[in-house]
């Protein structure tokens, strides 16, 4: 279980320009729907922005406070 | 078959064998993970042949998948011998049409067209 601005901070860590929207598909607080939006991406493949939001939230994927996670990455210009 | 240069090979000659191939948790029939179920619906609607291997319970294998990859979470599709991740890559690219237009290339080379028209 995570709350939303903890999971926001992550990504922010990594991203700081990112505009970030969460879905929690349960109601439980562990299964979540992200949409990151960064021009950190831009020079990244589809594959790497993914990694890259993964790797921001690995404490928490570790531990288990995020169980299942659909990552939607984009620009912030496009 | 524990042994990680042993499941190397064994994935490099699933990877090879199918031209869409989806390593999951859980079965085509069976599926036990509400991703694996995702994965399995996005690639019923193409009309291509796909194959999921279920390694939920085969730990050494889906580490060695992880490495493989550099990509810690299932379900991992291949599609023509190449990585593409899951559907969180594969439905922007549907929607652009371009996961379409690899399909018919991927499986164009192999001889194999859609078993339903693609509109």
């Amino acid at each position: 279980m995570i709350d939303e601005s903890t999971m926001t901070g992550m990504i922010r860590a990594v991203f700081p320009d990112a505009q970030i929207q969460i879905w929690d598909r349960t109601g439980t607080m562990d299964h979540f729907d992200v949409l990151v939006r960064s021009n950190g991406f831009a020079a990244l493949s589809p594959l790497d922005r993914h990694r890259a939001v993964e790797k921001a939230l690995a404490p928490a994927r570790a531990d288990g406070r995020i169980h299942a996670l659909a990552i939607r990455t984009e620009l912030l210009e496009s | 078959m524990s042994d990680p240069s042993a499941l190397r090979t064994e994935i490099e000659k699933e990877i090879a064998e199918n031209t869409i191939l989806v390593y999951g948790k859980g079965t085509k029939d069976a599926p036990r993970c509400g991703f694996t179920l995702e994965t399995i619906q996005f690639f019923s609607q193409f009309g291509y042949p796909f194959a999921v291997v279920d390694v939920l319970e085969n730990m050494p294998k889906r580490q060695v998948l992880s490495e493989m990859t550099d990509w810690q979470t299932l379900p991992k599709v291949f599609i023509g011998g190449n990585f593409m991740g899951d559907t969180d890559i594969l439905e922007p690219m549907a929607e652009k049409g371009e996961l379409q237009t690899l399909l018919e290339k991927t499986f164009g080379e192999r001889g194999v067209a859609p078993a339903i028209k693609l509109s």
